[in-house]
């Protein structure tokens, strides 16, 4: 299984965590090899310690972290006792990248200048004008634009996914032996951390560096490396190369991981709700909204950033709708125009055929009533000094009950519903798991029981199982009320497995509104494929990244380029698409997708959109 | 073209505090009881004397009228006459009122402009004062939270801020001037004169400069990227003095921007004890005498000097680092 | 950090499952230096509410015969009589001083609750509304700022008559801006959290969200630190006293009794120094108190979810 010279050893490695109380181990008896060149996976859930071991490995392990036995060996010396100073020196050989490029440079510093700044520091025979040379073209190699001006900007005008290449550029600049790279696209969307890891895969073969690849997500992992560690509360429980650990798991807890990764093609991936009702309970028209930002270093110029653009579509009672996208597609403006948190700029928003717009006092409180919805982070959505009944009781007194037996039965009925134990109810929310704090959240939405929930990414927080957990308790209040949901999500395998139909936004716009399967096996808009080909996942993909995956970010929202909004990262781009927008254009059966390739008598696409709502 | 947008963005804004400021104080000094006239007559001047002066002065009208005349001589820079000062310098105290024609006494502006310089002066050494002491104690302080040299930074800060500047101020020229003969003390004959007023300005500023300033070190030493930093191979002493001062440099810049009103303050007191003739001698005098002219325009030129202060601390501050935007 | 770091870790877990405000206190209890202060603290203001009357010291009485006797420690064969000494015309000094605390204290703890009061409110309505009620708060709070305070408050002392509530008001309308500040930057921070949004989804009134969520969740913490400014106040007090716009004489005051002592200065020095000795401790007292809360609010802030 080993290489006769491995570059990298750890030797029976132990770190405990020292608590008030005492010490804990979180890392025991760690024992692999890296080899030159070589590409390692560690996969492990949240608290495994993957990242504790990373830091080891960089010999960045600080206190409250102590070692306690073992060894990393590096070019036969045990760098865990490695003085600073030589330490700095090795640094050049030893590069690390983690998982907040945000957070990861001085923010009141170029990103160029603190690169140069890196490997001047462990490199120190480099003259500043070569250094300069070398961040600016690795810099052009990882593909950032005009990178010459980038070389002078700051980390703040830097997206994130900029940002890691920027940092992957950090850490091969010196040309180290080997690449710690932490959990480096977790924070990416999907499509962005594709590239990301392509890049990294790309670069790490010309400059011939070993790395040790770190993600929760066995997917990604696979994707990268060529063997996989899995990692069990601080103890390597298996390693085999990818493909046959893929294929024939040894460990059961290799064999739950692989259980709970959500499949997007296979039998069995949906599990949706049998929805046969036409009453359209939301109905959105036309609905734009911009919001203006002052324009950085002018008077009085403002930037109007158009972040919903004349969307139309119908929630039908009792089904799940979804609404996908990435970051800046303008779905969490979405749910603010749903939930009437702000009202559009032009369009409406029909709730049972009544614009909430118009809604006043008590037919507002009454709408309010019927359309709850449930928060993205579950830590920072609940008041953090109430005690959980008292949270629970405060949109029925909101609502004008006061018997105070009254409201402590209706908390303590719909705590039993999503499985609160009723111990909690004066118990205040610190201290509980992300689960529960979200199923609290569920709670305070259900106790009014409304007859609409919109879920703004409720399960991203949690980890697969507790995902698992909530959602059949989603469906178990959906059979009890009857309720309607609609998820806004970035993670198209948790639509995939509970939407009847989900739409797909990019830039402001819907591009595609498809039914589950539709959408999946035969989607009608490229950005769709696109999405499909960056997912993480361990099935055959149905659409290749070599095919759909371009280079480049979507163009910023303040000033959109004139025609279709994809064309910039659009594999089948024509000539149209630069200059004309494409309407949605009906595919049969409800199923829709704005693009030209579909339907060229796009003329017709209004009337159809018209055709469908009504 | 960012600078000078800018800068006319932050100047509007400044005008409209100062305007605002005037109305306050000018509405202030006109409502509480207390009539300047009376004393500027002497308590034995008839009424009639009194009424027919507060006239000619002006004094009867509506304070809009009052307000607006005042403000229209403030647009042109002149902010006014003394009630009791002589053009010639030496104050007039309300008991030997004579029948000097107005023309004679002294302009505001130039009793402000007179006594500016030497609170300047005094003002900055206090600063350079403040800050080495602060930088001293507060960067080693922020470095080892939880050691020694942050409990240090905490006693220090929580005496010194317990120390009212008067007093210390007595203690401190009984001690090192009248006493040990270290330092003059008394009055103003020399640049010497200004270190004592300092010492005592600057014990009253430094502990808020070393609580942020090692409460912010601390903080940032905390950011991921100094630890990142060491990963990536960078030197401690890098790390500390090439970022983590200079982003801790920036709360630092705006308390300072903020402190100013506070340093005027006790610039007040101090130069009160000293008897050192700046500004803030001048205030007293103008309040103790009710020269409500003096006492409106120190207070308009002191908010317009604050403005133009915190302008100078912003841009600074979005140099140092660019998220910031004014 | 440093002196809350002392904390032993079985109590920093034990006030996990605390309310924010019950926290703050608990962890700033259990440092030694917030105890030392609170002693001191309590100490001095038993003495100044019923020392003056136990002993029967009239304040004010002059005694030719007991003029100008030093403190204890200086005197030839200790006389407890007069402990800190009698000023220029044999007033006691200690009864004089606990008297000043008084004035000094009340004067403190009423102008803070002024601040706040008015700070608070306005900076809450500032922040959670914005726009253009904001801008008006906020620039009404810059011109406030702008203007030193004390020559604010001289101005207005110094024309109209000093009286202790005209000393309140004065003082309190004259910092409010901070709390302002600081209120509404947390409350700007605070109704973006998604708690808000779901009180707001769930029909809550923007009243009922800001004295029912907000109030109780954002005002603990400032009352705390609030502590250091009635330290703040007992010294602009005394200051004003000092310039002669404070309580007026013969109600002995920390400022006018120093004012007086500093003619004899140079004769018996402990006229103006024992006095400021004991208004430092008592201050140092406060100041302790309210640093140790201002760290301990920092430090729960920082490590709450």
């Amino acid at each position: 299984m080993t290489q006769p010279a491995p570059l990298l050893a750890v030797r029976d490695l132990s770190i405990d965590l020292r608590t008030g109380s005492g010490k804990r181990r979180v890392l025991s008896d760690i024992s692999f090899d890296l080899a030159p060149r070589e590409i390692v996976g560690l996969i492990g859930a949240s608290g495994s310690g993957k990242t504790i071991l990373s830091r080891a490995l960089v010999n960045w392990i600080e206190p409250p972290l102590e070692i306690a036995s073992g060894q990393v060996e590096y070019k036969s010396s045990n760098i865990l006792t490695v003085a600073p100073g030589p330490m700095r020196r090795l640094r050049r050989e030893i590069a690390y990248v983690g998982g907040d490029p945000m957070g990861a440079l001085d923010p009141t510093l170029p990103v160029g200048h603190q690169i140069v700044e890196k490997l001047r520091a462990v490199a120190p025979e480099i003259g500043a004008a070569e250094a300069g040379k070398r961040v600016v073209d690795l810099l052009d190699a990882v593909r950032i634009p005009s990178a010459k001006n980038r070389f002078h900007e700051y980390p703040s005008q830097f997206s994130g996914g900029m940002m890691q290449r920027a940092l992957i550029v950090d850490a091969l600049v010196s040309n180290p032996a080997f690449l710690v790279a932490d959990n480096i696209t977790q924070p990416l969307d999907v499509t962005v951390a594709a590239q990301v890891l392509r890049l990294l895969r790309e670069l790490t073969e010309r400059f011939d560096t070993a790395v040790f690849f770190v993600s929760s997500s066995l997917p990604v992992v696979s994707d990268v490396a060529s063997r996989i560690l899995v990692l069990e509360e601080g103890r390597i429980v298996e390693q085999q190369e990818t493909k046959a650990l893929v294929a024939h798991p040894k460990h059961p807890y290799t064999y739950e991981l692989m259980s709970q990764i959500p499949k997007l093609w296979a039998e069995g991936a949906a599990n949706v709700p049998a929805s046969t009702s036409k009453d359209v309970v939301i109905s959105v028209r036309d609905v734009c909204r911009s919001y203006t930002v002052r324009k950085r270093g002018t008077f009085a110029a403002y930037n109007t950033v158009r972040a919903v653009r004349n969307v139309t579509f119908d929630v039908l009672a009792g089904e799940n709708f979804g609404v996908v996208g990435e970051s800046g597609c303008g779905k969490s403006s979405m749910m603010r125009l749903l939930s009437r948190l702000e009202l559009p700029d032009s369009g409406q928003v029909l709730c049972n055929g009544e614009d909430i717009a118009q809604l006043r006092g008590k037919d507002l409180l009454k709408f309010r009533r019927n359309f709850q919805l449930v928060l993205q982070d579950p830590f920072s959505s609940l008041p953090p000094r109430t005690a959980i009944g008292a949270i629970l009781e405060e949109p029925l007194r909101t609502h004008g009950m006061r018997d105070k037996r009254e409201l402590r039965h209706r908390a303590l009925t719909v705590m039993d519903e999503v499985g609160l134990p009723s111990s909690l109810y004066e118990e205040l929310p610190i201290g509980l798991s992300a689960g529960q704090r979200q199923r609290i959240n569920v709670a305070q939405a259900m106790v009014l029981q409304p007859k609409v929930l919109i879920m703004d990414e409720t399960l991203s927080s949690l980890d697969q199982t507790e995902q698992f957990k909530l959602l059949k308790l989603f469906d178990k209040l959906q059979a009890q009320y009857g309720l309607t949901y609609v998820f806004i999500s970035h993670d198209l395998a948790m639509v995939r497995r509970v939407c009847n139909r989900v739409a797909v936004m990019y830039l402001g716009e819907i591009v595609e509104i498809a039914h589950n399967e539709r959408l999946f096996f035969d989607p009608g808009h490229p950005y769709t494929r696109t999405l499909m080909s960056a997912v993480p996942t361990l099935e055959e993909r149905r659409y290749r990244p070599e095919d759909y995956l371009l280079e480049g970010e979507p163009p910023s929202p303040i000033d959109l380029p004139p025609g279709c909004s994809f064309a910039g990262r659009c594999p089948n781009v024509m000539d149209r698409c630069l200059t004309q927008s494409p309407h949605l254009t009906d595919r049969g059966a409800h199923d829709m997708a704005a693009c030209f390739l579909l339907d060229p008598a796009t003329a017709r696409s209004k009337d159809i959109a018209e055709r469908v709502v009504a | 073209m960012f600078v000078l947008s800018f800068l006319v963005r932050r100047l509007l804004q400044g005008a409209l505090i100062v305007f605002l400021v005037s109305l306050l104080i000018f509405t202030l000094l006109r409502v509480v009881p207390g009539d300047p006239v009376r004393l500027m007559a002497g308590g034995m001047a008839p009424e009639a004397l009194i009424e027919q002066i507060a006239k000619d002065m002006g004094l009867r009208d509506p304070i809009v009228v009052q307000f607006g005349r005042y403000m229209s001589g403030v647009v042109q820079g002149d902010l006014g006459q003394s009630f009791v000062r002589p053009a010639n310098g030496a104050s007039t105290g309300g008991a030997n009122f004579n029948d000097s024609t107005r023309g004679e006494r002294a302009k505001v502006l130039d009793l402000i402009l007179e006594t500016l310089p030497m609170t300047l002066q005094l003002a900055g050494l206090a600063i350079v004062f403040a800050l080495a002491f602060s930088f001293l104690v507060g960067i080693p302080g922020g470095l080892a939270p939880g050691r020694w040299p942050d409990r240090l930074a905490f006693y220090i800060s929580s005496i010194f801020v317990s120390l009212p500047n008067f007093w210390l101020g007595i203690i401190l020229a009984l001690l090192l001037s009248v006493k040990l003969g270290w330092l003059p003390a008394i009055g103003y004959q020399g640049f010497a004169y200004t270190i004592l007023p300092a010492i005592v300005l600057a014990v009253e500023l430094s502990p808020v400069l070393i609580r942020t300033l090692s409460a912010s070190m601390a903080g940032i030493m905390m950011e991921p990227f100094v630890a990142v930093g060491k990963v990536r191979g960078l030197s401690r002493s890098r790390i500390v003095f090439g970022h983590a001062l200079r982003n801790a440099s920036v709360p630092l810049l705006n308390l300072l921007g903020i402190q100013f009103s506070g340093l005027l303050g006790g610039v007040l007191i101090v130069e009160f004890i000293f008897d050192y003739p700046g500004l803030g001698l001048l205030t007293i005098n103008a309040v103790l005498q009710r020269d409500f002219p003096l006492i409106q325009g120190i207070a308009i030129v002191t908010s317009a000097i604050f403005v133009f202060i915190n302008i100078a601390v912003d841009l600074v501050a979005t140099m140092i680092d660019p998220r910031l935007e004014y | 950090m440093s002196v809350i770091d002392v904390v032993p870790a079985e109590t920093a877990e034990a006030v996990r499952s605390a309310s924010i405000s019950r926290r703050i206190w608990r962890l700033a209890i259990s440092s030694n230096e917030f105890r030392v202060g609170l002693a001191v603290c309590l100490v001095l203001l038993v003495a100044a509410i019923f020392y003056p009357e136990w002993s029967g010291i009239d304040p004010t009485k002059m005694s030719v015969r007991e003029r100008l006797i030093p403190p204890l420690f200086l005197q030839q064969g200790w006389s407890w009589a007069h402990p800190l000494g009698t000023d220029q015309i044999g007033r006691d000094m200690l009864v004089r001083s606990l008297v000043g605390l008084r004035y000094s204290f009340l004067i403190g703890v009423s102008t803070v609750m002024l601040m706040l009061y008015v700070g608070c409110s306005l900076g809450m309505i500032a922040g959670y509304y914005g726009g253009k009620i904001d801008t008006v708060i906020m620039r009404i709070t810059d011109a406030q700022l702008s203007i030193p305070m004390i020559i604010l408050a001289i101005a207005v002392l110094g024309v109209s008559r000093p009286t202790i509530p005209a000393i309140i008001l004065v003082l309190g309308l004259s910092s409010w801006p901070t709390y302002a500040r600081v209120t509404r930057s947390v409350v700007m921070t605070e109704r973006k959290r998604e708690y808000v949004r779901a009180a707001q989804v769930m029909g809550a009134s923007n009243l009922r969200i800001m004295i029912r969520l907000l109030a109780p969740l954002i005002l603990p913490p400032i009352i705390f630190v609030s502590v250091l400014d009635v330290a703040r106040m007992m010294i602009f007090e005394s200051i004003l006293g000092f310039i002669g716009l404070g309580v007026q004489p013969p109600t002995p005051t920390f400022g006018n009794i120093i004012a007086d002592g500093r003619k004899y200065l140079l004769n018996a020095w402990w006229i103006a120094t024992m006095p400021g000795i004991f208004l430092c401790v008592t201050l140092t007292s406060i100041n302790l108190m309210g640093a140790v809360l201002e760290r301990a609010r920092n430090r729960i802030h920082g490590g709450v979810s």
